[in-house]
């Protein structure tokens, strides 16, 4: 039951590259995805452009997979040959391999259209196969037809830390021995239903920018993509010739219990996750080497983060690189922690975090932001995933270590 | 690692809410479908439903309000007061921090989406009001579980379609067993939706005038809704607090087919496999089996998968082992069905008693099995399985047990 549990693998699409290398390349190079977008008129989000799973799953049987379908079969493609644990050879598939996927509005747009084609067509005359896009579960049950995943194949829903959630569940299920390989993470796709809401709510940026903790921040930009962390026992990566590339150490959570759409500014709840995941990893504050933020530019949630942070780090938060890539991919809701995740393991293997697009460092800031790469010495990354909704989630990580 | 009990039941459902309006109208087989009233049915071919009646949410809202809820979170809310309630616990004295919540749902809020197309349709876009798009993604519905109760421990959905509120158990079940949390509100919430009856409908699986479960004739599923919660403790806590202990959980299996997003894997592929690990881990054999929980949505398919899955692992053992459907009473109320499955499970346990399938005349000659037919039974059992299948292939299954002295 305590056994460790390593990545051995990953796959990623998002606004700002497909694959490990070209997301944090871009990453580094300090790219923005922020663009005004063709399919949302008059809206910037940072949305993956011409998006076409084809390169990654030919063509046959994809016409069913909606959007989200589509990204999430795409980074488990990614995540599966990186780790040797294709199925596409295997008649049947493999009945200890899985999916565990996080999301936020899942597959809100599916069961729109579907509704609205009864709206207008009547409902005698809907498609019954779109039917079954429209439960939340859909993407992670396409993509496990897809590469032919038998074992667990969960959804997890905790707002903007579903991702975290999910790499977590997964983390348990492997160490209680329900599986030996599974991929987690999450998936979220921009569509019309979730960019209304984004923009009704005021949490869009009015600028077009997401500024993480800058004075002038004034909103999200909305994103999407998906990222899948290839989860594997010590044991399992071992038997299989493995040595994994991260180690999943500690997770903190917690639910402010609040409200919905709103941070809770007293941050008590951010505070608590930060200090549960330190507890369990077994590490001091000063022990962290680097921060991957939640921050995305919400006036409100990155106050929340900022606060919680110094609440827990104290006088060593002037010390510890941050990098807040929201700025980069946006907010990508349930994909978000995955991608954050990935980021902070580039960061240890790269002993460098990446800029943060765009910061310009205030004089009364104890977070250590820059629009440049920081050099990062030490064994340990700290993830947060904190939602408006109240939903609070930290993961600790480290290279893998022999 | 600690032993896990169930000792609250909360329940919203179409046969009435609360654990014993509950569980004596399932012991006496009282049916909750009826022509559907939430919405004009007259397009359709069937007109039947299993809705929740005369449902108020306001007696359990102490510190949300209704207006700004979507159904499926108030009758979720609603639920957790009960189950609440039902252990003899009260909300202001629980241990805030390590006290959380995990639900499983199919559609979350479908009714906010309905009306953002109705608003579309009529006014525009611009005329759909701001929060029903932030009140729709399906973590609110433990939220709001969470905000009422003012609790702060792990809170989420596990949206997993049909199987969901299985999941959401063993995610409770976890939590407790590794410590994690000493109190967890489990369960599952859906409520009626016309997005849902319309896909069932256009599948053809609504059954045109009521739901049998494993009967030769059966002719579908009914689409129906409701929520149920069970309280989660650590059963040293439960005993030592003097607690009614209804069950213990053992353990539980999942498996996904990875055949077909919305039909069984025709030999029950599946299905076994979550049996088999929920016995695993239970550390039980197929001897020790003494209740089956259907799935038994009434769809020739699934119960033919069911009962084949059923016959092929137990063997000459299966005509032994008692399985009833209480979707012949409730209808199939989505995600929270598999909770309000493992409820009646908990009560089986407590009581002695197993719920019947009702509406089972003619027994499916393919299969010698027991769905003890029509009439409850006294069989005392010791060891309960629960089952839930779901579309995206998954399947689930819970291992109960009843807690001696």
């Amino acid at each position: 039951m305590n056994g460790r549990v390593g990545v051995t693998a990953a796959g990623v699409i998002s606004a700002i590259g497909a694959g490990i290398e070209s997301f944090g390349c871009n990453l580094e190079s300090g790219a923005v995805a922020a663009a005004e977008s063709e399919r949302f008129p008059g809206v910037t989000v940072a949305e993956i452009k011409c998006f076409d799973p084809q390169p990654w799953l030919g063509s046959k049987g994809i016409r069913v997979l909606d959007r989200s379908a589509r990204l999430l079969a795409v980074a488990a493609k990614m995540a599966l040959d990186d780790a040797g644990l294709s199925q596409e050879n295997s008649e049947t598939g493999d009945p200890s391999l899985g999916l565990v996927c996080g999301t936020v509005f899942g597959s809100l747009h599916s069961i729109s259209s579907f509704d609205w084609s009864g709206l207008q067509e009547g409902p005698n005359w809907v498609n019954p196969t779109e039917f079954a896009n429209t439960v939340i579960n859909a993407p992670a049950g396409q993509a496990a037809i897809k590469h032919k995943l038998r074992g667990v194949n969960s959804t997890v829903c905790a707002g903007v830390a579903s991702g975290l959630f999910a790499i977590d569940y997964a983390a348990e299920f492997l160490r209680f021995g329900r599986a030996r390989a599974l991929l987690a993470g999450g998936v979220e796709e921009l569509c019309e239903e979730s960019v209304c809401g984004f923009t009704k709510t005021g949490a869009i940026s009015p600028s077009g920018t997401a500024r993480p903790f800058a004075a002038n921040r004034d909103g999200v930009v909305p994103g999407e993509g998906s990222a899948l962390l290839m989860l594997e026992p010590e044991e399992v990566a071992a038997e299989r010739g493995r040595i994994p590339w991260l180690e999943i150490l500690g997770f903190g959570f917690s639910q402010d219990a609040h409200a919905i759409c709103e941070f809770d500014l007293h941050g008590d709840g951010a505070t608590e996750a930060l200090r549960q995941a330190l507890e369990n990893s077994g590490i001091a504050p000063e022990q962290v080497a680097c921060i991957v933020s939640s921050a995305s530019g919400s006036p409100r949630g990155d106050a929340m983060e900022a606060r919680a942070l110094e609440r827990v780090f104290g006088g060593c938060l002037s010390e510890i690189p941050i990098c807040a890539p929201k700025a980069a991919f946006g907010e990508a809701m349930g994909a978000s922690g995955a991608f954050c995740a990935i980021v902070a393991g580039l960061s240890l293997q790269r002993q460098a975090i990446p800029p943060t697009a765009g910061f310009v460092q205030q004089e009364s800031s104890r977070l250590r932001l820059s629009s440049t790469s920081l050099p990062v010495s030490g064994e340990y990354a700290l993830v947060n995933a904190f939602g408006c909704d109240g939903n609070n989630a930290s993961l600790v990580i480290r290279l893998w270590k022999i | 690692m600690k032993r896990v009990a169930v000792t609250g039941i909360g329940v919203i459902t179409p046969i009435g809410s609360g654990r014993e309006t509950f569980w004596s109208g399932l012991l006496a087989g009282v049916s909750g479908i009826r022509q559907v009233t939430s919405f004009d049915t007259s397009v359709y071919k069937v007109h039947i439903g299993a809705e929740v009646q005369g449902f108020d949410p306001k007696p359990y809202l102490h510190r949300l309000e209704a207006a700004i809820m979507g159904r499926a979170s108030q009758m979720a809310v609603a639920a957790a007061r009960m189950a609440l309630a039902d252990a003899g616990l009260e909300p202001e004295r629980l241990d805030r921090k390590r006290t959380g919540v995990s639900m499983g749902t199919t559609s979350g809020e479908p009714l906010f989406v309905e009306q953002y197309n109705r608003i579309r349709n009529t006014a525009g876009v611009d005329a759909v009001p701001a929060e029903i798009l932030s009140r729709y993604p399906c973590h609110v519905i433990p939220t709001h579980i969470a905000i009422e109760l003012e609790i702060h421990g792990p809170c989420l959905t596990i949206p997993t379609a049909c199987a969901a509120g299985n999941y959401a158990i063993g995610y409770g079940f976890d939590a407790i067993r590794t410590g994690r949390a000493d109190m967890m509100l489990s369960g599952g919430a859906d409520a009626f939706s016309q997005i849902t009856y319309m896909g069932f409908s256009r599948l053809g699986a609504i059954a045109p005038e009521r739901c049998q479960p494993f009967d030769r004739d059966r002719k579908g599923m009914v689409p129906g809704e409701g929520a149920a919660v069970l309280v989660l403790e650590p059963l040293d806590k439960a005993k030592a607090r003097g607690a009614t202990i209804y069950a213990e959980v053992l353990g539980y299996g999942v498996s996904c087919d990875s055949h077909h997003m919305t039909a069984a894997h025709p030999t029950g592929d599946g299905a076994i496999r979550a049996m088999t690990a929920a016995m695993k881990e239970s550390n039980i054999s197929k001897e020790d089996v003494n209740y089956i929980s259907a799935h038994g949505t009434g769809t020739p398919t699934n119960d033919r998968v069911e009962s084949l899955a059923v016959s092929t692992l137990f063997g000459s053992l299966a005509p032994k082992v008692p399985m009833s459907s209480i979707k012949s009473m409730l209808g199939h109320t989505m995600g929270a069905a598999s909770a309000m499955e493992a409820a009646a499970c908990s009560l089986a346990l407590s009581t002695g008693w197993v719920p019947p399938t009702i509406n089972h005349e003619n027994p499916d000659p393919e299969y010698d099995l027991d769905y003890v037919p029509n009439k409850a039974r006294k069989i005392d059992p010791r060891i309960v399985l629960n089952n839930a299948y779901a579309f995206g292939g998954n399947n689930a299954s819970l291992c109960l047990a009843r807690v001696e002295g």
